[in-house]
């Protein structure tokens, strides 16, 4: 009995997590045509439900009713596996996403957080990059030519990437003193870290959008030269897999965006509770993305491998070694 | 058409990226400007302006006689050939259409017939839903064209309307004149 009462609130918070990350897709899909509709002066779904509200719900029933199709000659097993391993990094990472200061819930403390880690930024940063291991089996088990050179992309877009990203952040890190996501939040309680590192914040944005292969970096899906990309072959439950995974990075990249460098859930005004104005702040990020995507044509592969090596890496480099210099 | 303020502003514009920031600040615009869809069919309905050739429709005098005199003027300089007129003697002894088919599925909307009518019989009206699905129905007759709708003397608008798949020939009904409708064009053209 005392084990499970020690396991309640644990379990509770595992069961919301997954639950409202497993449904985020839907009013996230709604929001991306919404949004895409606007931009463009049409308003959007509007017959299912109120403006379309339950237009998601049509289209997942349409989604999950398809054929699930796998080629022949395709690695079978592969061919099952990637979208789950597409799947596990973005769910993981949120384990280590803190949503506001401890609460008090029936006179006990409740961490509004899954697992309070020492390395949490760490944690994310490497188990994000396991993400790419979806997207190569993916390309790689479907046989087609499409899949592959898709995957051959998205490969050597992540990584590329993956490393400015992680430089961008170390900034933060210096200024926070720790890697522990609650400390780098309480540490930016008089200011943002995006007054203090615009430059980090520049490389971190952009190299995000890359790793979320958002346009105008979604080149590993670039529908005119590719078909769908690593996707191509992939079709009903396990294209929907993709999908939410797609999903969760860009909602994840947005939580990240907010507890590194807007102050995740301080300076709320003082209506809102503090894990109400993270919310919005991370739906606030995840607009930007969709406004980005609905703005900007897809940048060619050699400009994208440029951007990378060429001007986001010696930017985050620079970064760290002016906040070095300054902090001295 | 869009215009956006981006001049060349040099090594420093590319550095703060000032031409996707223009991007951006447009699409911006466009995001929360008014959306210039037409709901059609079930919501609204586009009016079209007095002047549009649509559906044909025939006239009638004070007494409910036709103004037709069936002089087929009109079917001589039909240039598709679509409208058969034979005339008969009536009991008052004018010269009226016994038949009067108009063959839509020919007809080019042209006018050259409500322009040739010298009894100011024939116009074209302000209906252009003549869809059908069965090729005879396209052939509308004396009665279909005494009672399709005339010009729209307030078109140019889009006005509230509602689906009716039941009804008979046309299943777009619109509210009545001067229900909230709304100039389309001015609508959109707002912003310039």
């Amino acid at each position: 009995m005392e084990y499970v009462l020690a396991l309640l609130p644990m379990l509770v918070k595992m069961a919301i997590v997954v639950g409202v990350l497993l449904l985020l897709p839907l009013p996230l899909t709604w929001m991306e045509r919404k949004i895409a509709a606007h931009i463009q002066q049409r308003p959007g779904p509007m017959r299912v439900g109120w403006h379309g509200l339950l237009q998601p719900l049509a289209d997942a029933l349409k989604l999950l009713t398809k054929e699930d199709h796998i080629p022949a000659e395709a690695d079978r097993r592969l061919f099952a596996m990637a979208p789950v391993v597409a799947l596990v990094p973005p769910f993981l990472v949120f384990t280590a996403i803190p949503f506001g200061e401890p609460v008090q819930v029936f006179g006990t403390e409740v961490t509004l957080m899954l697992s309070d880690m020492n390395v949490g930024l760490l944690f994310i940063l490497a188990v994000s990059g396991i993400g790419v291991f979806g997207t190569i089996l993916a390309g790689w088990a479907s046989n087609s030519k499409y899949a592959v050179l898709g995957s051959l992309r998205s490969i050597a877009q992540m990584i590329s990437y993956e490393i400015p990203m992680g430089f961008s952040v170390i900034g933060v890190v210096m200024l926070a003193n720790s890697m522990n996501l609650s400390r780098i939040v309480a540490a930016q309680e008089d200011l943002w870290n995006v007054v203090v590192q615009p430059v980090g914040f520049f490389v971190f944005f952009i190299a995000g959008l890359a790793e979320a292969q958002r346009i105008p970096f979604d080149l590993p899906e670039a529908e005119g030269d590719l078909g769908a990309g690593y996707h191509t072959e992939y079709s009903g439950i396990r294209f929907s897999l993709f999908m939410l995974a797609e999903y969760l990075v860009v909602v994840m990249l947005a939580a990240l965006n907010v507890l590194l460098f807007f102050g995740g859930w301080q300076g709320s005004p003082f209506f809102l509770p503090d894990t109400v104005w993270f919310l919005l702040k991370i739906g606030f990020f995840v607009w930007v993305f969709m406004w980005f995507r609905f703005t900007f044509p897809r940048y060619r592969y050699d400009q994208l491998m440029a951007i990378g090596w060429k001007v986001l890496l010696p930017l985050s480099l620079l970064n760290i070694l002016v906040s070095g210099i300054l902090m001295l | 058409m869009a215009r956006t303020s981006v001049k060349k502003a040099g090594w420093i514009g590319r550095v703060f990226f000032l031409d996707l920031l223009a991007g951006l600040r447009l699409t911006l615009r466009y995001m929360f400007s008014k959306t210039v869809t037409h709901r059609y069919p079930d919501h609204e309905k586009w009016v079209p302006y007095e002047r549009h050739r649509g559906h044909h429709f025939i006239k009638t005098n004070d007494e409910g006689d036709v103004n037709c005199v069936a002089c087929e003027l009109c079917s001589q300089i039909c240039p598709c050939d679509c409208i058969t007129v034979i005339p008969y003697e009536n009991e008052k002894g004018d010269r009226r259409p016994k038949v009067f088919d108009i063959n839509l599925a020919r007809c080019l909307y042209c006018g050259l017939c409500e322009d040739a009518c010298p009894a100011d019989a024939i116009k074209l009206g302000q209906e252009y839903e003549v869809a059908c699905d069965h090729r005879p129905k396209l052939v509308v007759h004396l009665e279909d064209l005494v009672a399709a709708p005339r010009k729209a003397e307030d078109g140019g608008q889009v006005r509230p309307a509602r689906l009716e798949p039941g009804g008979k020939r046309r299943s777009v009904a619109t509210a009545a004149a001067g229900a909230e409708s709304h100039d389309w064009w001015r609508h959109i053209r707002k912003g310039k």
